[in-house]
């Protein structure tokens, strides 16, 4: 039965990758277009040699794995409580994972400025709060993904058997619970690292070296680098993702065959 | 659990890059990359010394590439040795009176000491008590009016720096025979090719786009309606394209005409350096729009702010924009004296072609930019989408 | 399931009930710390701005009236609720078989994991560079209208335009797709392969998989999915922005136009009209919970 499917699975799979490439594809080739006349990368050796432009993506790169991290302390132990204890503040709290969504950013930053650029919370300068926004955009994200990884596994048995074999609520959490929602952590993570890169207006009000900021204003200097600039973001962003993946690999497939 | 190794591994490299990026990397880009400047002799002294103690200017929605800013950046820092902080460049008038009133008890590198905005914001800026008076020493020598409206506030609050007058900008690739004014934009030869370089609800170059084309068709600075009617016309026959048109949508050919102001048109074609080369027209009439600056009332450097002020009504200074092709407010004056260089005003455009310019006044401003953003979508926009086929 | 019910009923508690108890509160409070502190009070600028006049400062409802009763920014709700609704469920649709292809379809292992990874990029390509890229593709001189004009098909002859309801949707689907794949994917991973064999072996028709076991599994994850897809559509700005510039008149763009670029707008308007988006959105939330409710009844 499924195995046939395979033609079906094909199908889509190959409208997918048209649908997504050809986009970037034209993208790639107006990039191309930099000489006059010629077809060249000279639009990639300017971004390449670009000092701002390898700045302003580590500094994004970086703020986004934080992101991440900051975003699993939060938010499994929440979604982990609320499965396990707390099943009725889970209306709230889906509520809340989903306000990011619905306010706008700019109505949200604005905000944020306004509250912390007024002692004793003046922090607007600093990078803490830009992580702290981040992960507040990247909530809707990351809770659902989390929440999505622990509907599909047996929180209950899982916990009863830690605490039966004498496992502390940490252990639990980290070296029972976290390995087993591996693979939903992974694409929440995808998502909120994706999220920070492509960033605009958080950093933009808080003024910070991101790359998306950056990009923004190139796009309304120049022609054809920002061409190159978004397709060099991506491939750079497909590639941390896939290490990002590489680290987490490690018990994602072991567990989804294991006995459960 | 070799992965979780390497994940604490992981997390402290990066841990370590982060605070290694944030001690030792340039906490701001340099605003004046690419520009040499030259040190301004006509400043007073006592400025510069009280700036260099103030140790940073921070401004606000100036990119270097506007009307050649970089020069005048790099001049000011060469002149005072003082950073600039520049903030978010990409934003608009209104943000920049927004972002003086969110840092009001800020004195951190947030809160802007200067602000670069359209016409009419001077007159808001200082109703609203945002600005601080300064009178540059070469006060005088700007002009009482230009384009029939005040230079420079009498209070000294804001004061004119350079104007735009809007052009037509073609690429030449794309479109073999360039419009030259606001009939020809209606013929079927530019059938979905013409844009503008924003969305009229919000950007001010967008509204003055169709300010001016209302002057084309029987209307006049105080009935922008004309406007709106001559854009459906435009909409209608397929020639209006939606896109907000960026210098790569134009290289692209995606909005090959576009309307615009003349100083980024032939800033445009300069970058662009002929790949595509740019035809930049004036219809007739048009519209001139100056930028006023002034300084925050709640500037942290506020002598850094002055300087900058001197700086920018400076020789050095309106030349530098005059190079951007934006057109100072000192220019009559600079011609009379002799001191622009023959090169420069050979690259200019010719005054003449801009004659038809006239430009709206506050009051007229503010009517039409109701009229037209409130009209726009009412007039030309897609309201209800047609449901599907 | 039924060795956990007795072991939940008949067995004593491991540690004491309160103590535990008092731990979840514990426990919960970073979350909403965090959330009250760098989300909430920071957007509570909505509540109040909405009801404040925005030049005088006094107490009003006419933002909040205005919002009711101006057409243009009704449509402007309804517009954006339309093109929500329908990337949510276009974009879940095809989102989900490209999913399901990916893992379950049999396909080379490589592309479910090309096919995370790149769906974590894509999710948040918009703005500017994913306006531009589909320009670069579709428009008038985009790349793939020459080719087709090579072959001797104008697209635009025959009434094609990218700059509609459609063609927005269409580029919206760049981030809804990817979005809806990343985050079912967790859910179909749960569909275990025995519960296929043993369908199979019971003699159970693809048809029969689907409605019975697959789909009551599948169905509240993807509606949960969904609606993040609708909440994602719905705050889009940017895209809309730079693709129709004004010309589509979604909530997200007034709002911009309210608050920010050259023109001074209302912010209170701007306050309220993001406040109704809120209200909208509790509504779309509230759908949702009655939808699954009904739908997870099938699963017990």
């Amino acid at each position: 039965m499924r195995r046939g499917g395979n033609a079906w699975s094909w199908f889509w799979m190959i409208l997918g990758i048209l649908y997504f490439f050809l986009p970037l594809l034209a993208t790639f080739l107006f990039s191309l277009r930099a000489r006059l006349g010629v077809l060249s990368f000279q639009a990639y050796q300017d971004v390449f040699t670009d000092p701002d432009f390898i700045y302003n993506f580590g500094y994004s790169v970086v703020w986004g794995v934080l992101t991440i991290i900051v975003g699993i302390l939060i938010f499994v132990p929440t979604a982990y409580l609320i499965r396990l204890r707390l099943p009725r503040f889970r209306a709230s709290v889906e509520f809340i994972t989903l306000l990011p969504f619905v306010i706008p950013a700019i109505v949200f930053v604005f905000g944020l400025v306004r509250t912390f650029s007024q002692p004793p919370f003046l922090i607007v300068d600093s990078p803490a709060l830009l992580v702290a926004g981040y992960t507040v955009l990247s909530m809707p994200y990351m809770y659902r993904a989390v929440d999505t990884g622990l509907r599909s596994i047996d929180v209950r048995t899982l916990t009863e058997a830690a605490q039966s074999l004498g496992a502390g609520w940490g252990t639990i959490l980290f070296r029972v619970i976290l390995p087993n929602i591996r693979v939903a952590i992974l694409s929440g993570a995808f998502l909120s690292f994706a999220i920070v890169i492509g960033e605009l207006i958080l950093a933009q009000y808080l003024v910070k070296p991101a790359f998306a900021p950056y990009l923004a204003y190139l796009i309304q200097q120049r022609a054809y680098e920002p061409a190159a600039m978004a397709v060099i973001s991506f491939a750079l962003t497909w590639a941390f993702l896939g290490i990002i993946q590489f680290v987490g690999r490690g018990g994602a497939q072991a567990q989804i065959g294991g006995g459960r | 659990m070799r992965t979780n190794k390497l994940g604490f591994q992981l997390i402290a490299v990066l841990l370590t890059a982060a605070f290694v990026l944030g001690a030792c990397a340039p906490a701001a880009p340099d605003v004046a990359k690419g520009y040499t400047g030259t040190v301004v002799k006509g400043v007073p002294q006592d400025l510069v010394a009280a700036c260099k103690a103030e140790g940073l200017l921070t401004i606000i929605a100036t990119p270097p590439d506007w009307a050649n800013y970089g020069e005048i950046f790099a001049d000011f820092q060469v002149t005072s040795g003082v950073k600039i902080n520049s903030l978010n460049p990409n934003a608009g008038s209104a943000d920049e009176l927004a972002a003086i009133e969110a840092n009001k008890s800020n004195k951190g590198p947030q809160a802007p000491d200067i602000v670069d905005v359209g016409y009419a914001y001077g007159k808001t800026g200082k109703d609203a008590g945002q600005y601080q008076a300064y009178k540059v020493s070469t006060w005088d020598k700007i002009p009482d009016t230009l384009l029939g409206l005040p230079a420079k506030d009498p209070d000294g609050f804001w004061t004119g720096g350079y104007y735009g007058v809007m052009a037509l900008a073609t690429n030449d690739a794309v479109v073999k025979n360039p419009p030259a004014n606001w009939a020809d934009l209606l013929k079927p030869d530019y059938k979905g090719q013409v844009a503008l370089m924003g969305p009229p609800t919000t950007s001010n170059q967008a509204i003055q786009a169709i300010f001016a084309a209302a002057l084309a068709n029987g209307g006049s600075l105080d009935n922008a309606q004309p406007g709106l009617d001559y854009f459906k016309q435009m909409n209608d026959a397929g020639n209006y394209v939606p896109v907000v048109a960026k210098v790569g949508t134009i290289a692209q050919g995606a909005t090959p005409i576009v309307i615009i102001w003349d100083y980024l048109a032939f800033g445009y074609n300069d970058s662009l350096k002929g790949n595509p080369s740019l035809t930049v027209s004036y219809p007739s009439p048009t519209i001139a729009s100056m930028y006023v600056q002034a300084i925050s009332a709640y500037a942290p450097h506020p002598n850094c702010a002055k300087l900058w002020m001197e700086i920018l009504h400076s020789d050095e200074g309106q030349l530098a924009w005059m190079k951007g092709y934006a057109h100072g407010v000192n220019q009559a004056d600079m011609e009379a004296r002799g001191v622009i260089p023959a090169d420069l005003s050979a690259k200019l455009p010719a005054s003449s072609s801009y004659a038809s310019a006239v430009s709206p006044s506050p009051a007229q401003l503010d009517v039409g930019k109701k009229l037209i953003t409130e009209g726009w979508m009412a007039t030309v926009g897609v309201e209800v989408p047609t449901p599907a086929p | 399931m039924t060795v956990l019910n007795n072991v939940e009923r008949g067995a004593p508690k491991a540690r004491p009930a309160s103590p535990k108890f008092s731990w979840a509160w514990l426990g919960l409070a970073p979350f909403f710390v965090f959330a009250f502190a760098f989300l909430l009070y920071p957007s509570s600028t909505i509540v109040v701005g909405s009801f404040r006049d925005a030049k005088t400062h006094l107490f009003t409802f006419k933002n909040v009236l205005a919002l009711l009763s101006t057409p243009y920014l009704i449509n402007a709700y309804w517009l954006s609720v339309k093109i929500s609704l329908v990337t949510s469920v276009g974009g879940g649709i095809f989102g989900f078989l490209l999913a399901y292809s990916a893992i379950r379809g049999g396909l080379p292992r490589f592309m479910r994991s090309s096919l995370m990874t790149f769906c974590g990029v894509a999710s948040n390509f918009a703005g500017v560079p994913l306006a531009f890229a589909f320009i670069a593709l579709l428009s008038p001189s985009g790349e793939l209208t020459h080719i087709l004009m090579a072959l001797g098909f104008n697209p635009y002859y025959h009434g094609f335009t990218l700059y509609t309801f459609w063609g927005l949707s269409l580029v919206y689907m760049y981030f809804q797709f990817p979005l809806m794949v990343l985050i079912i994917a967790p859910a179909i991973d749960g569909l275990r392969r025995e519960w296929l064999e043993a369908a199979e072996n019971l003699g159970a028709t693809s048809f029969q998989y689907w409605r019975y076991v697959a789909l009551p599994i599948l169905v509240p994850a993807m509606l949960g999915t969904m609606i993040l897809l609708f909440g994602n559509a719905f705050g889009a700005y940017a895209t809309a922005f730079a693709l129709t510039g004004g010309q589509i008149n979604l909530v997200t763009i007034v709002i911009g136009a309210e608050l920010t670029g050259d023109v001074l707008g209302d912010a209170g308007l701007g306050y309220a009209l993001a406040l109704g988006m809120v209200v909208v959105m509790a509504l779309a939330i509230t759908g949702y919970t009655l939808l699954l409710r009904r739908t997870e009844r099938w699963l017990r």
